[in-house]
């Protein structure tokens, strides 16, 4: 009997011990999913960063990357049933508006983000908020810029610089035509990169916040209209080869020198690099070309939000290094020098730590973040509701179609769209 | 320690249950039991499920409401239509070509005249298992829209202008159906080849001896004798071209220009997936069921397939 | 089977010359892609731009570069992708063979009460588009607690209707009175199936084998949703990974598609061997 209490004793005081340190030294695991395989590279120096200098319990990040679409899917499925889902993971951001439906399982982020809002691109959290929650934060601002090709520009004795409103980029390619026989640049028949970075910096939008459809507003119809009239008018403008901006058609027919400028946002770069080597030294960052009649300098376009699962058992913790990743100056510099992308904290831009040499600088000269800080003060929002998912569906399988190919009238382009769009939230 | 009535009662129960297993009237139910166990236990409450989902719309682990015939009235939309059509055109095409062409070369891998015969069905194989994502990007440059694409080049030598191949439906199906080819032309060798060895051999050279010609040989013997592999390979064609997907994603990784290429099940996972409408996604699913179902019933009555059964 | 030109000849040897030459030209049309995509591998992602679609061997840029670095690619997880393949390949197969076979023998060779209902149901089961049981089929998944698990991914594909549909067909052109044979013997109905009919259904399993290897070798949607750890993914959902929205990882992509083709051609090539011994075998005891 003595025996069996000395016994109970010990247990009871080992199981008091054991979790105090277990709270002490025993990381904790988190799961993070990813559909980019870059991304895993940046959040394990992030981890490295985060666990050297924390003073809470350190973390052991199990990291899975998924194919694109089928991440969704099994976040999705995960969610939907309830079982199987991440502590923090990656959402893009045409499918962010499918996870903020009915019972949001995100945990807002508002408690890390508020706090610091003044130092940050608000308009980047907007695309991943909802009724005053944030519920994703973004690797990059994704700020639309335009890349020139500057040995062709200099054949028809343009200066890229001189480059300042969209009457100045049509006149340029008329001169490129003239001179070189070539597209200044090339519209994406199957995808939205070409429509809506101009549309939304004209002022337009697809959607307003309680999902009415502005598709055949005449803000669009004038920019459908100046890009109709580019490519059918003056014949300086083409289809991009293969469709879109990605695709190894037009990645090896760019890179051959095949038009002048493509207008993308910032994180294209990394493309040129990767895909396009030939043109180091020729390409050149410069500022979206402006709209006479009003708009904005930019559009922000693209993007990934990280977020928080609210079935994680370790929501602080998930929060905690969210935060430091993608909210601390360090993260910022790191998303930049790992991922190539224009930072979301302000604070950073400016300073050495993010003007220090690297492969981009060396590729496309070092006055690519001037440009970036130029744009910082007028950074328009996108409204991405969750009807957002079906315009992108019309913008990318009938308007970009429609304008790019069957050279359609543009006000009949924007109605038809508009009236598509309607039949589809009814 | 056993007893040995022990024994002798564990015997009679086996034997028993051995009587039993093999009574005339069990039999036939132990060959198809391991289906129905399958079906109870794993597919029917999936398949209620999405019988039910489709009257609902889900908007989220536990929430769903019951909204009638509404996922189905908005489900006959234009884009419906559209990809409905590409659909059926792509399974008309694909009963045409991928039945033909593959019985033609499991005739010649099955001839005694060809030289190694298990060599070319082995190659004629490989695609099926090549990576799809890959063999897309290979289509896709082949097929590009720049001059100097393989295909356009092609066209040049013949005189003819270069084209946006994937951009149009009436090139782009042909694309598709091109690819579809390349992929499934060995698969569909293996299904007839192994149905002409089991042809008797005495029944060829019967009608060898009767002097029959080549063509007649098919027709009277081969034909007759592959009957019910031919009846399984178009129904797997029809199958196979109403539920096609993966082409199409290869082809044009979801960004249907136009809504070329965009087949029924891409319009479903569209739904499903990108809007995150599973109810709205079970509801075509099962219209694309009653769709096959139907065109199969059709394609197997004509066969007299139902004729044959009893 | 011997393969000789018994009538010989001068005008079978011109049709076996003219057929011969067709089947090499097939043969090398349908290999252009692959070709490509192995001389693709040899080279750095950034020629398969710049080149676009080229058939030229390329001495000064290719070397085998890439196929060492996919070995130690995040940490050489490709051989981690490739097992997983492997062993549900194996299992998906085996079982499905196995269950397969005998269900479409019963439904061929047996007139019994609600064959026409099992049968129904079977060409249902294989007409249900799969993507929308995900969802519920997951469900159960958990209910079972099977998720990240081999046996998971396999579940589903134990009965493959289409099998069940190809052996039915391939039972019905059998001739029945084998049975009988076998029941005069004092052989039971499963002893039939076991030593007379498997060994002539050789071919179609031969057929079965192969394309039951295929799907699973091929299979993404499923498995993906099954397994949560990166070690047990499959060469597909790896190899999925490689290619986004924003940029494919061509480097990894081209090797890792060639690395998967060629092992399983070689197991084809074998299996084609001794489904070939099997069938003569089958003949005489048949």
């Amino acid at each position: 009997m003595k025996k069996l209490l000395s016994l109970l004793l010990a247990l009871t005081m080992l199981l008091g011990v054991v979790p105090a340190l277990a709270e002490e030294q025993e990381p904790v695991s988190l799961t993070l999913w990813t559909f980019q395989e870059p991304h895993t590279q940046f959040f394990e120096k992030m981890l490295d960063l985060y666990n050297e200098q924390t003073e809470g319990p350190k973390i052991v990040l199990d990291m899975q990357v998924y194919p694109y679409e089928e991440m969704h899917n099994k976040l999705t499925i995960a969610l939907q049933s309830g079982e199987g889902a991440p502590d923090i993971t990656d959402i893009e951001i045409n499918m962010f508006a499918n996870y903020l439906k009915g019972d949001i399982q995100l945990e807002p982020l508002n408690d890390i983000v508020e706090p610091i809002a003044d130092h940050l691109v608000m308009s980047r959290f907007e695309n991943y908020a909802k009724d005053g929650n944030y519920y994703g934060i973004d690797h990059h601002i994704g700020a639309t810029v335009a890349f020139y090709n500057t040995e062709i520009l200099e054949q028809a004795g343009v200066d890229y610089k001189d480059i300042k409103t969209w009457d100045d980029f049509r006149e340029a390619g008329k001169k490129v035509l003239e001179a070189t026989g070539k597209p200044i640049t090339t519209w994406e028949s199957n995808d939205c990169w070409s429509i809506y970075p101009l549309v939304n910096q004209h002022g337009g939008d697809w959607l307003t916040e309680d999902n009415e459809v502005r598709m055949d507003e005449q803000v669009v119809i004038d920019t459908l209209q100046f890009m109709h009239d580019m490519q059918f008018v003056d014949g300086t403008v083409q289809p991009a080869p293969g469709g879109w901006h990605h695709t190894e058609e037009y990645y090896g027919w760019m890179n051959g020198g095949g038009a002048a400028a493509v207008v993308m946002p910032f994180w294209y770069a990394a493309r040129f690099l990767n895909y396009m080597p030939d043109l180091a030294g020729v390409m050149k960052v410069a500022p979206m070309p402006l709209w006479s009649d009003g708009g904005h300098k930019t559009a922000q376009m693209g993007g990934t939000g990280t977020a928080v699962v609210k079935t994680s058992e370790h929501l602080e913790l998930a929060k905690d290094f969210l935060s430091y990743a993608k909210l601390s100056f360090e993260g910022n510099i790191q998303s930049w020098r790992i991922l190539g992308n224009d930072p979301i904290l302000l604070d950073v831009y400016g300073t050495d730590e993010l003007n220090a040499p690297n492969q981009f600088f060396d590729f496309f000269g070092d006055d690519m973040f001037e440009v970036v800080e130029s744009l910082l003060d007028d950074v328009p929002n996108t409204c991405l509701t969750d009807a957002y998912p079906s315009a992108a569906d019309v913008v990318k399988s009938q308007m970009a179609y429609e304008l790019v190919i069957a050279g359609t009238d543009p006000a009949e382009i924007a109605k038809n769209c508009a009236q598509e769009l309607r039949d589809m939230i009814e | 320690m056993i007893h040995s009535s022990e024994v002798r009662g564990r015997n009679k129960r086996w034997n028993r249950a051995q009587r039993f297993l093999c009574a005339p009237k069990v039999v036939p139910y132990v060959f198809v039991a391991p289906f129905i166990l399958v079906f109870l236990l794993i597919y029917l409450y999936p398949t209620i499920s999405t019988i039910l989902m489709s009257f609902q719309r889900i908007d989220g682990p536990n929430i769903s409401e019951f909204i009638g015939l509404k996922n189905y009235r908005k489900l006959f939309s234009r884009n419906y239509f559209m990809a409905l059509s590409t659909t059926a055109n792509y399974t008309l095409w694909n009963v045409l070509i991928l039945v033909p062409v593959p019985l033609l070369f499991a005739l010649m891998i099955h001839s005694k005249l060809l030289k190694w015969p298990n060599f070319f069905k082995s190659i004629l194989f490989i695609p099926s298992l090549t990576s799809i994502i890959v063999a897309g990007i290979v289509f896709r440059l082949a097929f590009g829209s720049l001059d100097t694409s393989l295909a356009n080049k092609v066209l040049g030598m013949l005189g003819l202008p270069a084209r946006s191949w994937l951009m149009n439906s009436g090139t782009g199906n042909f694309v598709l159906i091109a690819l579809t080819l390349w992929r499934w032309l060995g698969v569909n060798i293996v299904y007839f080849y192994s149905g002409l060895q089991s042809v008797p051999q005495e029944l060829y050279e019967a009608a060898e001896i009767d002097g029959a010609t080549a063509m007649q040989r098919f027709f009277s013997v081969t034909l007759p004798s592959i009957r019910p592999v031919l009846i399984y390979v178009i129904t797997l064609c029809i199958l196979g071209g109403f539920s096609m997907f993966t082409e199409s994603v290869a082809l044009w990784q979801q960004n249907n220009p136009g809504g070329v290429g965009r087949t029924i099940v891409g319009y479903m996972y569209m739904m499903g997936f990108y809007k995150n409408d599973m109810g709205m996604a079970s509801a075509i699913g099962l219209t694309l069921l009653v769709l096959v179902l139907a065109a199969n019933v059709l394609q197997l009555t004509a066969m007299g397939f139902f004729r044959k059964e009893d | 089977m011997k393969r000789t030109n018994r009538i010989g000849g001068r005008k079978n040897l011109v049709k076996t010359i003219l057929l011969t030459t067709f089947m090499i030209i097939s043969v090398i049309i349908v290999m252009l892609p692959f070709y490509f995509m192995f001389l693709s591998s040899l080279k750095p992602g950034t020629e398969i731009l710049r080149k676009g679609l080229s058939f030229t061997y390329d001495p000064g840029v290719s070397s085998f570069g890439n196929y060492n670095s996919l070995m130690t690619y995040r940490d050489g997880i490709y051989w981690h992708w490739y097992k997983s393949s492997a062993i549900i390949m194996l299992l998906q197969t085996v079982l499905g063979l196995f269950f397969a076979s005998a269900v479409g023998y019963g439904l061929a060779m047996y007139r019994f009460k609600g064959r026409g209902v099992v049968f129904a149901l079977v060409l249902i089961l294989m007409m249900i588009p799969f993507e929308i049981l995900l969802l519920p089929l997951y469900r159960s998944l958990i209910r079972m607690k099977m998720t990240n698990t081999y046996f998971g991914v396999v579940l589903p594909y134990l009965v493959p209707p289409f099998m069940v549909f190809f052996f039915r067909q391939y039972v019905m052109g059998l001739p029945r009175e084998l049975l009988e044979a076998g029941r005069i013997d004092g052989c039971t109905d499963y002893g039939v199936f076991f030593k007379i009919m498997m060994p002539i259904m050789i071919p179609a399993f031969g057929a079965m084998a192969i394309l039951s290897a295929m799907n699973s070798w091929n299979n993404l949607l499923w498995p993906l949703i099954v397994l949560n750890s990166n070690e047990k993914f499959t060469i597909p959902i790896g190899m999925g990974t490689t290619i986004t929205p924003y940029g494919n990882a061509y480097d990894v992509l081209m090797p890792g598609a060639v690395m998967a083709v060629v092992p399983i051609v070689i197991v084809y090539l074998f299996c084609q061997k001794a489904f070939m011994t099997g069938l003569t075998a089958g003949s005489v005891k048949g």
